[in-house]
């Protein structure tokens, strides 16, 4: 499986997903959230975690889509 | 809440719509595909639409709060710079996405989410439901708007504020349901100005899109 880190702040845009990545932050602190890439395809990430180190939290993403809400209002 | 289970999105229904309420336009017209725990769209997600598509322009960079099945935010990015789409429904964020919309993004109104936007769209929930009503589905997330109608406008405004650019304009949706003068008074007291720039009658309520910006 590839696998890269990249923090988000140092994204900039070169895709509409890695554009998506930039606005984002860890819905509890707002800290910036470092993102892990566990797939992605020529277009955009499709699976992959966000963590707020701050936090010690991890938000997903699946199918492409970042989930920012806290753990407790997931389910 | 309900299990999540979207494999193949086993309970949709294809609408078609006009964005243009006035003559039909082959051009105008588009279909996207609604599941069942989402909003499908109605005489207040066209009026907004309608309305959104006047104001925007090729410079905007736009979000959509509760994009639902993402039919406003897909049709604002023919135009406009930027569009990000947000919803707390699981179903309508992979909705608006099958439907189109390229960034689309699970969250709590701007909980997550950083930035500034020059046109932030929301058709909220807004009817008044009591603890005792609620049946715990995912679309209620939809109409919900608290005991008071105005809980989820009222936490939208003081976030939307505080995303806005300098010369930003939120649109939003109201109900005579919730009452449209509340909600402009809260505006009001939050520094900002609104506007009654299109309304429309449909049975039980009219229908107010209220845009706001900075005094």
């Amino acid at each position: 499986m590839k696998k890269h880190i990249y923090n988000t702040t140092i994204l900039n845009g070169y895709t509409m997903k890695r554009e998506l990545m930039d606005i984002l932050c860890c819905p509890m602190c707002k800290s910036d959230l470092s993102l892990d890439v566990t797939d992605e395809n020529e277009e955009e990430i499709v699976t992959g975690t966000l963590y707020c180190a701050k936090c010690d939290e991890h938000y997903p993403i699946e199918d492409g889509i970042p989930n920012l809400l806290p753990p407790d209002m997931r389910d | 809440m309900a299990k999540l289970c979207f494999a193949g999105f086993p309970k949709m229904k294809e609408i078609y719509y006009n964005t243009s309420a006035g003559e039909y336009d082959s051009a105008r017209t588009g279909k996207v595909r609604v599941h069942s725990q989402v909003y499908e769209p109605a005489a207040d997600t066209y009026l907004l639409m309608e309305t959104a598509l006047k104001e925007v322009s090729s410079t905007d960079t736009v979000i959509e709060i509760g994009t639902g099945c993402g039919i406003i935010a897909r049709e604002l990015a023919k135009t406009a710079e930027t569009v990000v789409a947000a919803d707390i429904n699981p179903y309508a964020v992979r909705c608006a996405r099958a439907n189109g919309v390229a960034n689309v993004v699970r969250a709590d109104l701007f909980s997550g989410i950083r930035g500034r936007y020059s046109l932030i769209v929301f058709n909220p929930p807004y009817i008044p439901i009591q603890e005792s009503e609620k049946h715990d589905e995912w679309i209620e997330c939809a109409w919900d708007g608290g005991p008071s109608g105005a809980d989820v406008i009222n936490r939208f405004l003081e976030q939307a504020k505080e995303h806005m650019t300098v010369n930003g304009r939120i649109l939003l949706l109201i109900s005579t349901i919730t009452g449209v003068e509340r909600v402009m008074e809260r505006i009001g007291g939050l520094g900002m100005k609104a506007e009654e720039i299109a309304s429309s009658r449909v049975p039980y309520e009219r229908l107010t899109v209220l845009r706001s910006k900075a005094p």
